[in-house]
């Protein structure tokens, strides 16, 4: 029996932003994520402000969240994970496994729908994986960039082995991104960005601290450059330095950065309070896990593949009905994730109704 | 020996006269900077262009083997750099930076994009050699001497079994004994020809003897691997050595080969099976640890001595063993075991390894002190009395560094001779 039912599976940005746009449009939504409430990775690891528009993050994934709840067309179900997916495009049987009073795969109930839409995201690289001696679990001062997000969103940024606040702080660039021997060959995106954003929140909280990032090429592309880049280094004094560090080595009660910098190529070797280390993203969990239960290929880094066959549809899977939106296929800004995601709910509705047609 | 580097503050003088040209003036704007006025992507493309090689073109400038790199720790040097020097005229084959490399791949650790130098800088050299550029003339002495003698250090083939009559055990010849046997032991050119080395294959043999291990050397069929000449570009002569030693290995019946040194265990374990030769290959130490509860009852005696080891490179970084050499030497009653700064993945290179063993002369100028003294220095730091090393290059590297850096204190032992002291009770 064909669905005209779009099953959204993840309530990060990406997922909510489907669910509304496709509910925008007409379609019947069945929106489920594993945690018990939405937000996804922004409000799962308290992130303070998000870029673009310096939005507060709690309050900017509530609003997402309630456009979502608040729509008769869009169900949705907590704590839900798919268990199988069956049929094919316009009529797909999925079970969903609800849990209940904490036990997984409480309830197990079969649902059909037309089309899925992926959205579930990405993880943060372990900085324990580093071919580097960044020492991240050997010294609390080397901390990593969402960890460093907490400590803003609080506005108490403190070196965790004294409680003092640091007067020089050093940003750490690439760490598990663009590395062969991790294998996380890709860019992470948002990294660059996300560390002049922080770099900046350090000026404004403590204000007499000096902010360095260490980096290999600076990657800031669209509004990153004119609203982060050029204010951190043109208003804020945030310092660049060329050239990324090899080696954190303890020194006293602080941090010795080893490295060189490559415009001078001179060795450099400077002692820091903190040092936050820019990690990447890498495909979550359920991003792994959804993509095996689903069938739909996942490129060598274990994101699923997008393209399609003719390589210009960034939404499509390798199989028809099923798309992917948000970090789920490869590291995105919100930006991204909420344009795949408007694209994503286009081309699901498109294909329930070519199929109902 | 006296001090070679007492404690100097930079100069900085407000006027300075070299040769009749005044030089005053601030020192970063001293002198011109030189314009660049051609690119010279070609040159990249000629190191590129030979097998092995092609990681040279990798590199995006992160700049992460600098600070890994021994040699530029003691001077000015790291992969990055020589991708730039290329990029802007200059020819690595060419080059005295073509022979500052030691091979020790801690640049490979902290690399983002793999670029290995440990294949780059052979296949480099091995073009200087063909196309007749410089090579350094105690290099080419121990690859001269290879060739004649079967060792690097010229010594006459006839007496590579001289030490086992000052072994105070039976040592076997596997020819004499015409049995199969468990063990091949291949001493290698350092221990069965070198005074200090010795040292360390009477150790061993005793130690052996002691454990009632069935072994037999190849007495003076052994020649010399000649991994360190490949790594140093004499690809033709490793060639020429590897191809002797193979059928040499197959003359007999053993179960597993042992070796003294790293160097060895690389070329037979990593490099010789593209040459035919598959069998199992332990260094010292990774086969002693098998034996560490017999080892155990026959260290009977206190070595009362405060000890850091030295990761030799080719038994670290390009063979992972890190933790038998201190399982040993943490079984030695008495020995208290301290760490340098540099240890395991991240150890400092002796200098030794990928023909610096045969370069120390011609990199002096380019280095404010030989690897093996900063070193020597680190380990002085630690408060040690001994340096212990598992690699026979290391015992003579040291034992001059510790003299040279003003720390005679502190005293160079494999971890063989130490476990036989122990055993002993000297």
């Amino acid at each position: 029996m064909s669905s005209n039912k779009v099953l959204i599976i993840g309530g990060g940005p990406a997922g909510l932003e489907a669910a509304r746009s496709a509910a925008e449009l007409g379609g019947e939504v069945l929106l489920i994520e594993k945690r018990a409430r939405l937000g996804g990775t922004p409000d799962s690891e308290g992130y303070a402000k998000l870029t673009h528009h310096w939005r507060d993050a709690s309050e900017a994934m509530a609003e997402l969240a309630a456009a979502v709840t608040g729509n008769a067309n869009v169900e949705v179900k907590y704590q839900a994970e798919v268990q199988s997916l069956s049929g094919s495009a316009g009529n797909f049987t999925v079970e969903i496994a609800q849990s209940q009073n904490g036990k997984t795969g409480g309830v197990v109930e079969s649902v059909n729908v037309g089309a899925v839409i992926v959205a579930t995201g990405f993880q943060h690289f372990d900085p324990g994986r580093a071919t580097q001696y960044y020492n991240y679990y050997s010294f609390p001062d080397v901390i990593t960039i969402t960890d460093l997000e907490k400590m803003l969103k609080e506005n108490k940024v403190v070196r965790p082995s004294n409680g003092e606040t640091p007067k020089k702080i050093a940003f750490i660039q690439c760490v598990g991104s663009r590395d062969r021997q991790v294998g996380n060959e890709y860019c992470s995106k948002v990294c660059c960005g996300v560390a002049s954003k922080q770099a900046i929140e350090l000026r404004e909280q403590i204000t007499d601290s000096k902010v360095f990032i260490f980096y290999i090429d600076m990657r800031m592309y669209g509004y990153w450059e004119p609203e982060i880049y050029w204010p951190a280094q043109e208003k804020h004094k945030v310092n660049y330095v060329k050239g990324v560090i090899s080696e954190v080595l303890p020194k006293g009660n602080q941090l010795l950065i080893r490295g060189e910098d490559t415009t001078m190529s001179r060795p450099m070797e400077v002692t820091m309070d903190l040092v936050v280390l820019s990690v990447g993203m890498e495909p979550s969990a359920g991003t792994r896990a959804v993509a095996q239960l689903l069938g739909i290929e996942q490129n060598k880094y274990g994101f699923i593949e997008a393209g399609g066959s003719s390589g210009l549809d960034p939404v499509a899977t390798s199989k028809a009905g099923i798309f992917v939106a948000g970090a789920a296929s490869g590291p995105s800004d919100l930006d991204d994730s909420f344009a795949q995601a408007g694209l994503a709910a286009a081309r699901a509705i498109a294909s329930v109704r070519k199929v109902l047609a | 020996m006296a001090v070679k580097f007492p404690k100097t503050t930079p100069i900085e003088k407000e006027n300075a006269v070299i040769d009749g040209v005044d030089i005053s003036g601030h020192w970063s704007r001293m002198f011109e900077q030189r314009v660049i006025f051609e690119y010279t992507p070609e040159l990249i493309e000629k190191i590129t262009d030979l097998p092995d090689a092609e990681s040279f073109a990798y590199c995006y400038q992160c700049a992460k083997c600098v600070p890994a790199c021994p040699v530029d720790i003691v001077g000015d040097y790291g992969p990055r750099k020589l991708y730039k020097y290329a990029q802007t005229g200059t020819d690595l084959t060419q080059s005295p930076e073509l022979w500052l490399c030691t091979t020790c791949a801690n640049c490979l650790r902290v690399c983002p994009k793999e670029v290995n130098m440990a294949k780059i800088m052979p296949a480099a050299r091995e073009q200087a050699i063909l196309g007749g550029s410089f090579v350094p003339k105690e290099l080419q002495d121990a690859f001269e001497n290879t060739a004649k003698s079967g060792n690097p250090l010229g010594q006459p083939q006839r007496k590579r079994d001289a030490w086992i009559h000052s072994a105070g055990v039976s040592v076997p010849v596997i020819k004499d004994l015409s049995r199969p046997v468990d063990v091949l032991w291949y001493v290698g050119s350092y221990p069965s020809y070198h005074p200090r080395g010795m040292e360390a294959a009477f150790a061993a043999a005793r130690i052996f003897t002691a454990l009632g291990i069935d072994f037999a050397v190849l007495g003076k069929e052994e020649k010399d691997d000649a991994d360190s000449q490949r790594l140093a570009g004499e690809k033709g002569l490793f060639e020429m050595m590897a191809e002797y030693n193979i059928q040499t290995f197959g003359k007999y019946e053993w179960k597993e080969m042992i070796v003294t040194g790293p160097h060895e265990l690389n070329a037979f374990k990593n490099v010789y099976p593209q040459y035919g030769f598959d069998r199992p290959v332990l260094h010292y130490t990774t086969f002693l640890v098998r034996y560490l509860e017999q080892l155990k009852h026959l260290l009977k005696h206190e070595v009362n001595l405060k000890v850091t080891y030295h990761d030799p490179c080719y038994l670290g970084r390009h063979n992972g063993e890190y933790e038998a050499p201190r399982k040993l030497l943490a079984a030695i009653p008495g020995v208290e075991l301290v760490e340098m700064g540099r240890n395991r993945e991240n150890g400092y290179c002796c200098g030794g390894g990928g023909g610096g063993m045969w370069t120390d002369s011609f990199s002096d100028p380019h280095v404010k002190m030989r690897l093996s003294e900063k070193r020597a220095q680190e380990a002085g730091a630690t408060g040690a009395d001994v340096l212990a090393v598992a690699c026979p290059f290391e015992v003579s590297r040291f034992t001059d560094a510790v003299k040279s850096t003003g720390n005679e204190h502190v005293s160079v032992l494999d971890i063989l001779e130490l476990l036989d002291r122990s055993m002993r009770g000297e």
